[in-house]
């Protein structure tokens, strides 16, 4: 007789074996197709697969710790799959300089002109930041990060200079350190839950919206050359 | 009332084919047509995840798995543009 906490719903008890049947399967498939790729890249976008497995195997149980464990695993895919793409790039780099040392490697010249590059950003950046700062937390910085990625990504100028790129950084040790002081606070002082509440999720959102500006000025400095 | 079970199986079937197109589907020679079909699985695990009301967790898997097809997408034309066998 399997044991089931009294506080979970009863659809989600039936659903949980169809749930974590597809997992496995998934699993099983994207494994097989790694191990059969030969190609780096290729590995590198099923591994996304991977992940898709392993948070329909979190998810199946259906309890609200189970959601809370979904975030980090999610967030640390995203971090995986960032710093791998960018060790093949460089790889790579390495491989074809050796050959020929004459070969360039930055990237191609690409102009686009788009109406909603040069007239919206200002407007949607602005509303995006509005709405992430009113959700706080990882949903907001996500949101408000995307606000930030869409401005920096239309403007054209090249280069930033290294002072707004460490101030961002800056930025985001400070939402760090919010989060770590609310932690505090709320084992300490239990009585200001609510300050401590919104530490957290200010210092999150602060966190998630300057890593997802990082990824725009980075995408900006190759695309976005004239 | 409608039923849950109807958008959990949509969501698992989807979740399925996806996985299958992406391992093995048409085209997946070129590394672009494999992102694109893990868009397919990501919108399934995106349901099964809103048959569960996991809120947070689904506005989160959106918003990586955007920015996951970004980076992918950036890796490849990165690569591609360099001439390295991809």
């Amino acid at each position: 007789m399997p044991v089931v906490p009294p506080y979970v719903p009863f659809e989600y008890i039936n659903m949980y074996l169809p749930v974590i049947y597809t997992g496995l399967i998934i699993g099983f498939f994207s494994l097989m197709a790694i191990a059969m790729e030969k190609r780096d890249i290729h590995i590198l976008i099923l591994t996304d697969l991977v992940g898709f497995a392993m948070i329909l195997i979190v998810a199946s149980v259906g309890t609200d710790l189970a959601e809370s464990f979904i975030l980090p695993g999610l967030v640390v895919e995203l971090a995986e799959i960032l710093a791998i793409s960018e060790i093949l790039i460089s790889r790579e780099m390495r491989k074809i300089q050796s050959k020929d040392m004459n070969k360039s490697l930055s990237p191609m010249d690409m102009t686009y002109d788009m109406e909603i590059l040069t007239t919206a950003p200002n407007f949607i950046a602005l509303v995006l930041l509005a709405f992430g700062v009113f959700l706080t937390g990882f949903t907001g910085g996500a949101v408000a990060g995307g606000g930030i990625l869409l401005y920096i990504f239309s403007r054209k100028t090249r280069g930033l200079p290294v002072v707004e790129i460490e101030g961002i950084s800056g930025i985001s040790g400070l939402g760090w350190c919010m989060w770590i002081i609310g932690f505090c606070i709320f084992f300490l002082m239990p009585q200001y839950w609510l300050l401590s509440l919104f530490l957290a999720a200010g210092g999150l959102m602060l966190k998630v919206a300057t890593k997802m500006g990082i990824i725009g000025i980075l995408m900006r400095e190759e695309y976005g050359k004239k | 009332m409608f039923n849950v079970f109807i958008w959990l199986i949509a969501g698992i079937i989807l979740t399925i084919i996806g996985t299958l197109g992406t391992c093995w589907g048409p085209g997946v020679k070129d590394p672009v047509v494999r992102t694109l079909n893990t868009e397919v699985a990501s919108v399934g695990v995106s349901l099964i995840l809103l048959c569960y009301n996991h809120t947070l967790a689904l506005l989160t898997m959106i918003a990586t798995s955007v920015i996951c097809t970004l980076i992918l997408l950036r890796a490849i034309s990165r690569l591609e543009e360099m001439g390295a066998d991809v």
